[in-house]
């Protein structure tokens, strides 16, 4: 076990991994890489098979490429954060997580290619019929009434577009920072302040206790 | 039965540090429950956010798969 700032040791593998990936000997690297390259791609397979019942028809024969595009994203990401490694978790657990990031967001935003992202008042029209799980469950009409007027009332319309979108609509966070040309934390952090707007505005108007 | 909906539809009001910062957890949340190790309270945050945030719940649960896939085959 090799010392790392201090704190954390680092298991023999990932010490050779990272060795290998900083190192100066040019060809260990280059095969390090290449061996890098090969893990994640087989991990970006593993995760677009379990997806492929998600993406349509017309998407299927696209996979493969994209998960070699998101797998030369990730490999490059993993080279630029090396220094920031801290060996909290195996290397290739690390590594894995940046594959498994940028694949699920390529497939998630493929599959949303051909799809608009829309808001119109036709999402309440919907809570009546077919909708999705979290809605179904709001069966207190009131609360669907207090839930409406608090969006009206208390949202900035960006913020109305990214609730409606991904709390009601179940559009992936993903589609919608890239249809908004921003980030994903940017778009998470509109909804979390759009939440937190909601929740106070429906406790006000006499629904449900305070979430603790 | 309201409050129930409210979490889900609402997210929950506990802190909820992000995706970026979440992100920064995932990895090693996710050996821990591959070990079977309790899970310290530094990471109530984190699950929190893995509730609200069903992009970032995805992506954990990908994780967890290859892991566990991987100590099947053998292969880290």
């Amino acid at each position: 076990m090799l010392p790392l700032m201090n704190t954390v040791t680092l298991d023999r593998e990932s010490a050779e991994w990272l060795g290998d990936l900083q190192g100066k000997d040019g060809g260990a690297r280059e095969q390090a890489i290449a061996r890098l390259h090969a893990l994640l791609l087989r991990v970006a397979r593993a995760v677009a098979s379990r997806r492929r019942q998600t993406l349509p028809d017309r998407a299927i024969e696209d996979v493969d490429d994209l998960c070699v595009q998101a797998v030369n994203d990730a490999v490059m990401a993993v080279l630029a954060k090396l220094d920031t490694y801290r060996g909290a978790a195996r290397f290739t657990t690390w590594a894995c997580k940046f594959a498994i990031v940028e694949t699920s967001s390529r497939l998630r935003r493929h599959a949303w290619r051909q799809r608009k992202v829309e808001v119109d008042d036709t999402i309440w029209d919907r809570l009546s019929d077919s909708t999705p799980p979290i809605l179904q469950r709001l069966e207190n009409d009131q609360l669907v009434v207090a839930l409406r007027r608090a969006i009206d009332n208390h949202l900035t319309e960006r913020q109305r577009l990214i609730f409606q979108s991904v709390a009601m609509d179940d559009v992936p966070i993903d589609v919608l920072a890239e249809r908004l040309e921003t980030s994903r934390g940017a778009i998470y952090k509109a909804l979390h302040d759009a939440r937190a707007k909601l929740r106070r505005a429906l406790i006000e108007a006499g629904h449900g206790e305070p979430v603790s | 039965m309201i409050e129930f909906d409210f979490e889900k539809l609402l997210g929950s009001s506990a802190p909820d540090p992000g995706c970026d910062d979440s992100g920064e957890l995932m990895d090693e949340y996710c050996e821990l429950v591959l070990r079977g190790d309790a899970v310290p309270d530094r990471y109530t945050a984190f699950l929190t956010h893995m509730t609200n945030c069903a992009a970032c719940r995805e992506d954990m649960e990908s994780l967890l798969a290859v892991l566990r896939q991987g100590e099947k085959t053998g292969r880290g």
